[in-house]
């Protein structure tokens, strides 16, 4: 831009650009290969009165200034580029750092003015202050994500605790009602009709107990709760599909077909993803964009501890890898890790019932 | 496929279809039903007439349909009901499923207007229905089919509601509470369509209340409490000590809905005070009884100082709905109590002016096709889980708007929708937060792609699925909140 103009309206003065100060008129140019020209106070106080004299600096021209401010050495060229930045309200503020002793009155006369200039909105915030604000909106988008997923896991807590009371005084019939579905069932699933049975009788839940508040940010413990929360759904949805065959029995959520590995399926809880097979370029996208949240976020954040926390939470909610849910605690680099040993159905009712649910 | 009014469903349905229009129709929910009901009257009993003649030929595609939906797995897992929304219905290809589903829809049309139009004839719909129950069952294969089947029942229990003297309270499918539990959990992994209404709402009360020490929530419908437990977990990990703020909640219950429903708002408060116990939130919780459907704020027990909230959930699958005009008297009362902040979540379905009953029937109808199309990108059709979430939430969830549209027609038509309402009754709109938004396209991300986040105005966020508006939370706050 600079080149393009200077042919027009820069050849008178070109010769007198390298001259650091020019005499009496006070001009102070930059020693640069390309001067530019320094904008002091009193100068642009000069300038602003030539404005005002002149209407405004919308009826200003540069040529009009130049001929008012009589100014030795300034250039239209120099006007036109400040001319335009006065217009915009725009200050450049740090060419009077070697003067701010200077008075009070004038600059806020300048702010007035600059803000009428700029009334049409179009003061822009500084590098500076646009970079905290993209930080800041990082942070925030973070924080979001972390207490989001605090708040599905509370209440996904306090379901199952309803559940579990509403299990254990239906004990009794859900009992009578898996001994039949064994019974009855012969050659269905003998593994599935036990499991129930065993949930049904195994040690009775307390009545409204609740785990400490501290396991909701323990993510070790998330493998148990969603273990536990689904063997009540499991032992329920048994209930009522003990006429079909055992195919049809298991419970596989998010998957458009069945999967023989009903444990592992159904540990993904609170956080659920369709099948990798079927999704993944969708998966794989919005786990990109977290991806560069979180590089974007590196970026800009000097707390690098904090931020692998967030990470790692943020991983059990980005939970790319739908198909281990109980992992909520990896990070997402493998998409698909191996299957847990402890995810077949027996296994996990084992551990169910050491969770803390009882 | 030469039903007369084809072309308007046609019509109807490429509104949908249409890339574009599904794009630009975020604004206008505008369907052309109006043109529908006019070629209605005239053409309808030729319809009637023509389905009924069809009924033998029907029977060929469909015992080739049978065999065909196995082959067809991919086809019919991509999900439509073949009524939804950009799915991409293209009329008169495959023979099978989509031909079948549409034809479902002609029935269920024709059974709906039979039953209640100008034309009522109890016989007609008597006979449609039993045509529709031998081509549907809950156990079916396809969305539209099961769609189909829930429709089917809502419309005979309407029938026999009418026709028996004993209005006996029937109910041959009551879950106990571990199965409706269950249900909800398994809808909530499923579809955001809960928690977006919970959790959006839960945002917005904690940005309003963050400089209040005392916390008062009067909650219309408490249900289990879960929005509660996600709250108390918030208010927890903001503040402890002796910062923390009281949180007491008022959950009304009504006599009309029957003991049961006042024992288990009870038993919701044992729970929540138990929760809040768990983890050290200071809590009080106050029951307060209805004994008809007007509420009035001399029933609730205020506290100088408490920063009222008032929590509106009206989009979850329900039994005994809550008439408009018991949500009008609550919110027009609370008003007086100048609340901080007034949550609104609700359906966007049935409530559109007066358009008529058939209107309203297939906006339902388009609803939870769009709802079914959802679940089955979350849950296959084929997973029992499914099935049993249908059986305990969606079957009655149809059944009860099904009487909700045909017996409140006064009602329903009394005003165009809720924001409107509010807006002209008193509250002003409350913007929605960077947070909030934030967090409801995260709680989006967790679940496939389909789902989507809409801004609606400032006051409020919509939840979508492709073009179909599903639920939408909308946040106010009295007029005279100046002081």
């Amino acid at each position: 831009m600079f080149h393009a103009k200077k042919p027009s309206s820069m050849n008178g003065s070109y010769e007198n650009r390298a001259m650091c100060v020019q005499g009496d008129s006070g001009l102070v140019l930059t020693t640069d290969p390309k001067p530019r020209l320094r904008w002091t106070v009193e100068l642009h106080e000069r300038f602003v009165d030539a404005v005002a004299q002149l209407g405004g600096p919308d009826k200003a021209t540069p040529k009009t200034i130049m001929r008012v401010m009589g100014v030795k050495g300034l250039t239209l060229y120099h006007l036109k580029s400040h001319l335009q930045k006065f217009r915009l309200g725009k200050q450049p503020h740090k060419e009077y750092g070697d003067h701010s002793t200077k008075e009070g009155s004038r600059a806020s006369a300048m702010d007035i003015q600059r803000n009428v200039a700029s009334s049409s909105g179009m003061m822009s915030r500084n590098m500076n202050e646009m970079q905290m604000e993209v930080q800041r909106r990082l942070h925030e988008q973070l924080e979001v994500q972390r207490h989001l997923q605090l708040r599905i896991e509370a209440q996904g807590k306090y379901m199952q605790s309803i559940l579990e009371r509403a299990c254990q005084t239906l004990a009794g019939e859900n009992m009578a009602a898996a001994t039949a579905a064994a019974a009855v069932g012969g050659g269905y699933k003998g593994n599935l009709g036990s499991s129930s049975l065993s949930a049904a009788v195994g040690p009775p839940p307390h009545p409204l107990s609740f785990p400490p508040f501290q396991d909701l940010n323990i993510y070790g413990n998330t493998t148990d709760q969603v273990l536990d929360h689904h063997n009540f759904h499991h032992q329920n949805i048994e209930n009522h599909f003990t006429g079909n065959n055992a195919a049809d029995t298991n419970i596989y959520l998010g998957k458009k077909r069945p999967n023989p590995n009903f444990g592992n399926d159904v540990r993904k809880g609170l956080l659920m993803w369709s099948d990798q097979d079927h999704d993944l370029s969708a998966n794989q996208s919005i786990d990109d964009e977290h991806r560069i949240q979180i590089q974007m976020a590196t970026h800009v954040s000097t707390d690098l501890d904090s931020l692998s926390e967030i990470y790692e939470r943020k991983s059990g909610l980005s939970g790319d890898e739908g198909n281990n849910g109980g992992k909520l605690l990896e990070r997402p680099s493998p998409r698909r890790s191996p299957l847990s040993p402890m995810m077949n159905p027996n296994g996990g009712l084992i551990q169910g019932r050491n969770s803390p649910f009882g | 496929m030469n039903y007369p009014y084809e072309d308007f469903l046609d019509l109807f349905f490429s509104t949908h279809t249409d890339p574009l229009a599904t794009a630009a129709s975020t604004s206008s929910n505008g369907y052309s039903l109006n043109d529908l009901d006019i070629d209605w009257d005239c053409d309808f009993r030729d319809v009637i007439e023509s389905i009924m003649g069809d009924e033998g030929a029907m029977m060929e595609p469909e015992s080739e349909a049978v065999p065909m939906l196995h082959d067809q797995e991919g086809l019919c897992n991509s999900a439509s009901t073949g009524l939804s929304v950009a799915d991409g219905v293209s009329f008169g290809e495959p023979k099978t499923d989509e031909s079948k589903g549409l034809r479902l829809v002609h029935l269920l049309v024709a059974a709906a207007d039979a039953s209640t139009g100008a034309n009522k004839s109890r016989e007609l719909t008597r006979v449609i229905l039993a045509r529709l129950k031998d081509l549907v069952s809950p156990g079916d294969r396809t969305n539209m089919e099961r769609l189909a089947a829930h429709f089917t029942n809502g419309l005979s229990k309407l029938l026999e509601r009418d026709s028996v003297l004993c209005p006996q309270q029937h109910r041959d499918d009551v879950y106990d509470q571990a199965d409706v539990i269950s249900a909800f959990e398994l809808l909530q992994n499923m579809s955001p369509y809960v928690n977006f209404g919970y959790l959006t709402a839960t945002q917005a009360i904690l940005e309003a209340v963050k400089y209040e020490r005392r916390i008062h929530i009067v909650d219309y419908d408490i249900n289990e409490g879960v929005q509660w437990a996600s709250l108390m977990q918030a208010l927890v990990s903001r503040n402890t000590g002796p910062s923390a703020q009281h949180l007491r909640i008022t959950a009304l219950s009504r006599a009309t809905n029957g003991k049961k429903s006042v024992a288990a708002v009870q038993e919701t408060g044992r729970r929540l005070t138990a929760f809040a116990d768990s983890i050290g939130q200071p809590f009080s919780y106050q029951h307060c009884k209805l004994d008809t459907n007007a509420f009035s704020t001399s029933s609730l027990k205020l506290v100088r100082g408490e920063a009222v909230v008032i929590n509106c959930m009206l989009h979850l699958p329900r039994f005994s709905h809550q008439t408009p005009s018991s949500v009008i008297s609550f919110l027009s009362e609370a008003k007086t109590l100048n609340p901080k902040l007034v949550t609104l979540v609700h359906e966007e379905v049935g409530l559109m002016g007066n358009q008529g009953f058939l209107y309203r029937f297939m906006d339902l109808l388009h609803q939870f096709s769009a709802i079914f199309d959802s679940l089955e990108a979350g849950l296959s059709i084929a997973n029992p889980a499914r099935g049993f979430v249908e059986r305990v939430f969606i079957g009655p969830w149809v059944a009860n708007w099904l009487t909700r549209i045909t017996a409140n027609d006064a009602e329903v038509e009394s005003f165009a929708s809720w924001p409107q309402w509010l807006e002209t009754n008193g509250f002003k709109p409350l913007e929605v937060s960077f947070t909030n938004r934030c967090q409801a396209k995260l709680l989006l991300s967790l679940f496939n792609d389909g789902f989507r986040v809409e801004e609606l105005g400032q006051n409020g966020l919509v939840l979508g699925w492709k073009s179909r508006r599903l639920v939408s939370a909308s946040f106010w706050a009295s007029c005279q909140t100046n002081q």
